[in-house]
């Protein structure tokens, strides 16, 4: 049993262990393994993982989702690592590689089979079984399939997770629509509250990712404002999040997107839900809306840096990233991050969501490419390329596993023959003795043409 | 470990936060008392660890328990850790065994901040969550969370009662033959470029955002229609200024000041907005604003001398009296300079609201408006200043005649004379500086009247002295001729005092470098009396070596 303060060296040297992988496999991908720049990249990183290994008995890199963990504990990682990780994430998806176990004394020699392995499994096209094959004589290293779902009890009897993802959802819309009638009425907001509401939906988004995104899918409720408003906060979050932001900066960003809107609620209801199109006048009140949005966050309370954050997303969310939308600023202006990631959310989810003008919402690939067409122009093109992915991880299913984006656990809901069915799940990553996958995905329909309300199945 | 030791040990772990608690309130992380806290809590720590793996306190509003045995108890409000965990919806708290030294520290400071100040929008789970410790896990009650019970339930019955169409399944099922085959989810590829522009873009970001918000308050200025809109912008405006202020930053308060005065004198907005933004410079002088800025300058942190000069100009007459009032608050003597500097600039803008000041039930703060009075130079000041020679604290009246002297206007002298007959000493040679400084002819008449006055040859040979110093100032035939008189002058009678004058005069002939004088003083360098022949030698030596 390693001893408290080695562990915590572990947590430490963690991310430098990553980085270090990652240098070590692009430096091989141009040199041979025995070249010297690979070595001396190898030499550095047993540096950094023998006394580990020594302290902890073995290391343990595993990805579970879009984090590595090591010996269990995830690890996190400053900015400046974000690219190193990235790759990494995307080197183990493209070979199914879930997990590396260092043990005994990694030498170098073991380290350059292991690459030569790694570089020529991405050809193949068992890519996982290649290199388990090739590395099966190297003692000091071991490699795992990438699991489906990290922790198998997320997956079956995941009721209480669900449960508590509802109910943080509903709360969160609750505490919006309290905020609007609070301001309203003029009285005071409770921040520490929204702290709390927001910090929840962070830590499902770090550990349920999918399935809070699954409930910003739901767009059929009446109170649109409050949904869009937490649809919003979650979709920035779990983007943010991918961009590595602490999270303390992921509950700012998700309070923040909470209120970017809140402007809205001095426009008469008559005009916010008019089915056709604004007379001048109505345009001019709805453009003034990112000026009441500030106005109504420095008046909710003193100004201190999320008020000032809080208050330039109300007045940015409509601007645009080209700063061809609204509102028209004299002086030269330039977005804020946060605004970029608020507006990319904002017009997704408002695009997916039945308004009064569009009782059938788009569907998400439809909206999707038509972000696609503004992206560079009126939204941030390469937030947007983590937006997209991040969607298209998403999909319409009931359980979506990020290490087989197209192979997702689905609902069945109408049997082979044509007929309802009671509802049951199957797992499209199960293979028949064959090999071959049991079912796959080869049709995909928008619920919303034919009305099929999927909050009867995901709530 | 037997179960009783793990309660004791657990109690003392308890009362070991509560007095680290207490502690780290009162000692900054400097002092070694901070360290020997964390020192000895930790000590009670790994005594419990060195047995177990976790310690875990399940939390109720009064107590704490372990193992399932109250080991802590406290109906009281204050100081009870248990409701202080309690109210936030803490309902357990575990720590484990890898609990390092640097988390017990975080640990601490957590426990120790003030979660009644309104300002602050963290609460104790919100500040364990942001430090995410690994070896602290804890279970809350979020139940305050949920602002309407029944919200949830509503709200799915509600989307669930749109239940889908059966027929409409029916057909997605047969139209789903005709569709088009799906396309495979293509991942859009992250190129090296995207992910360092990303990096940079929130390294960038972590910059402070109050200059932008400033830049959309003055666009909403530039935009506004209506009065109220205009009254917003002010509003906002000083807040921030309040909120700069509050941090410490200058700066950011005058970056306000500087566009608000470019707006005004520019043509983009209409008068009504100028009128309204001419208050953000009237905000300057709320009592409110200068409150927090003494705040400020008694913090310690240190202000760059031109942006306090700089804030100083922006700042109009209604700021004097808020001033005048944090003077007498204010703790550290460059807060203080600081002020009165201000004052100075101010104060020449309204010597009026600056003179109430003299009013002021404290000795020192009256003394200080006396000197920035003075320093302004108004002579409309002397006719408030001539009541101070007769304030009750005489470190004031010396401070009031001083600034008569500096002023030096007709009005002055009887008062100046006036002084000479106080009983104080120090009134007197004050009286006399101030005439010597006023340096007229009726200066020195008012001085050579009280010289000659039959009661001045009785009077202390220092404040003798004091005066012939003073006369020193002028260097003209009467004075020369009245200092060769009386160093000549010889008594039969009481010739202790006449030595002492002549000594006097001596040492003001040398003071003025008078070298007619040399012959007479060396005539008197052997005289018996030891004080006249010491002043003697000094003005010789003065004289013939300028030392």
């Amino acid at each position: 049993m390693a001893n408290k303060e080695s562990r915590e060296e572990v947590f430490k040297k963690a991310k430098d262990i990553v980085n270090q992988l990652a240098v070590i496999i692009r430096t091989a991908a141009i040199h041979d393994p025995g070249n010297i720049a690979v070595t001396t990249a190898i030499e550095k990183f047993t540096a950094i993982t023998n006394p580990l290994i020594l302290s902890e008995g073995e290391l343990v890199l595993e990805l579970g989702g879009e984090f590595f963990y090591l010996n269990e504990a995830r690890i996190r990682y400053p900015l400046e690592y974000l690219p190193s990780f990235d790759f990494l994430v995307r080197e183990f998806k493209k070979r199914e590689l879930g997990s590396i176990v260092f043990r005994n004394a990694l030498k170098s020699e073991d380290m350059q089979s292991f690459l030569r392995a790694f570089i020529a499994s991405a050809s193949s096209l068992e890519s996982f079984e290649a290199l388990a094959e090739e590395i099966a004589h190297v003692s000091s290293l071991g490699v795992g399939r990438l699991r489906k779902i990290r922790d198998e009890e997320k997956t079956e009897g995941s009721s209480d997770v669900r449960k508590m993802i509802k109910k943080s959802y509903f709360n969160a819309v609750s505490y919006t629509r309290g905020v609007v009638s609070k301001i309203k009425s003029g009285e005071k907001v409770n921040i520490k509250k929204a702290k709390r509401v927001v910090e929840s939906m962070v830590d499902l988004i770090l550990e349920e990712e999918q399935l809070l995104l699954g409930m910003t899918a739901i767009k059929d409720y009446d109170e649109y404002t409050y949904h869009h408003s937490v649809n919003v906060s979650i979709l920035a979050v779990a983007l943010a999040q991918r961009l590595g932001l602490s999270k303390r900066a992921l509950t700012e960003l998700g309070l923040v997107a909470l209120f970017h809107d809140i402007g809205k609620i001095e426009i008469p209801s008559e005009v916010l839900n008019k089915p056709t199109s604004f007379t001048d006048d109505e345009w001019h009140m709805v453009q003034k809306h990112p000026f009441w949005g500030v106005r109504a966050i420095l008046k909710m309370r003193g100004i201190d840096a999320t008020v000032a954050r809080a208050a330039i997303v109300a007045f940015e969310h409509h601007m645009y990233h080209d700063l061809s939308g609204y509102p028209k600023t004299r002086e030269s202006y330039e977005l804020d991050f946060y605004s970029k990631i608020i507006s990319l959310a904002d017009q997704y989810d408002g695009m997916t969501s039945a308004r009064v003008y569009s009782r059938i919402p788009m569907p998400p690939d439809r909206a999707l490419s038509l972000m696609m067409e503004r992206a560079g122009t009126q939204l941030d093109p390469i937030l947007f390329k983590f937006f997209i992915n991040m969607i298209k991880e998403m999909g319409l299913v009931y359980q979506s596993d990020s290490a087989f984006l197209d192979r997702p656990k689905v609902m069945v809901v109408i049997n082979s023959k044509g007929e309802r069915t009671d509802r049951y799940f199957v797992d499209l990553t199960e293979k028949a003795t064959d090999g071959k996958f049991q079912r796959t995905i080869v049709k995909t329909l928008d619920p919303n043409k034919y009305r099929i309300n999927l909050a009867e199945y995901l709530l | 470990m037997e179960l009783l030791d793990d309660i004791r040990v657990a109690k003392e772990i308890v009362q070991a936060l509560l007095k680290a608690k207490k502690t780290f309130r009162m000692y900054p992380d400097t002092n070694p008392m901070y360290a020997k806290t964390i020192e000895d809590t930790n000590a009670k720590f790994r005594n419990f660890f060195d047995y177990k793996d976790e310690l875990t306190f399940k939390i109720k509003q009064n107590e704490l328990f372990c193992d399932s045995e109250q080991i802590y108890y406290n109906s009281q409000k204050e100081d009870n850790i248990a409701l202080f965990f309690f109210k936030d919806g803490l309902r357990e708290i575990t720590f484990k065994k890898g609990f390092s030294v640097k988390e017990l520290e975080d640990f601490l400071k957590i426990l120790t901040v003030d979660y009644d100040r309104e300002v602050l929008d963290d609460d104790v789970v919100t500040l364990l969550w942001e430090r995410d410790f690994q070896n602290v896990k804890y279970v809350v009650d979020e139940a305050f969370l949920t602002e309407d019970e029944d919200y949830e339930s509503e709200a799915v019955r509600e989307v669930k009662d749109k239940a889908s169409d059966g027929d409409e399944l029916s057909k997605a099922y047969e139209d789903s033959f005709n569709e088009e085959g799906v396309k495979d989810a293509v991942i859009v590829p992250l190129t090296d470029k995207d992910l360092h522009t990303i990096v940079k873009e929130i390294d960038k970001d972590a910059h402070d955002k109050t200059g932008k918000l400033i830049t959309i308050i003055f666009e909403m200025l530039y935009q506004a229609e209506d009065k109220s809109e205009y009254e917003d912008v002010v509003h906002f405006l000083n807040s921030i200024i309040e909120f700069s202020i509050t941090h410490g930053d200058l700066e950011t308060a005058l970056h306000i000041l500087r566009k608000t005065r470019e707006v005004i004198g520019g043509p983009a907005i209409a008068d009504d907005a100028r009128k309204n933004l001419n208050m953000v410079f009237s905000f300057l002088g709320f009592e409110a604003t200068i409150k927090l800025l003494g705040e400020l300058l008694d913090s310690g942190i240190e202000i760059n001398e031109k942006i306090w000069d700089e804030y100083v100009a922006f700042l109009d007459k209604n700021a004097i009296q808020p001033f005048i009032t944090i003077l007498g608050e204010l703790k550290s003597i460059p807060a203080r300079k600081n002020v009165i500097n201000a004052l100075i600039s101010l104060g020449k803008k309204d010597i009026q609201s600056l003179a109430k000041g003299l009013y002021d039930s404290r000795w020192y703060v009256v003394r200080n408006i006396i000197y920035i009075l003075g320093k302004i130079g108004d002579k409309v000041a002397v006719d408030y200043l001539l009541k101070t020679v007769n304030h009750s604290d005489i470190r004031v009246r010396k401070e009031g005649i001083k600034a008569l002297g500096e002023l030096g206007t007709p009005g002055v002298f009887p008062a100046l004379r006036e002084c000479f007959n106080d009983p104080e000493v120090q009134i007197r040679t004050a009286a006399a500086r101030a005439l010597g400084n006023i340096h007229s002819a009726t200066a020195k008449s008012i001085i050579l009247q009280r010289m000659t006055n039959a009661v001045f040859v009785k009077t202390e040979f220092s404040e003798k002295k004091e005066f012939y110093e003073v006369l020193s100032r002028w260097k003209d035939n009467d004075v020369v001729e009245f200092l060769m008189k009386t160093f000549r002058k010889k008594v039969f009678f009481k010739r202790a005092f006449n030595d002492e004058n002549r000594a006097c005069a001596a040492y003001c002939l040398g003071l003025m470098g008078n070298k007619d004088a040399l012959p007479l003083l060396h005539k008197a360098k052997e005289s018996k009396n030891k004080l006249l022949r010491e002043y003697v030698y000094s003005a010789i030596k003065r004289i013939e070596y300028g030392q």
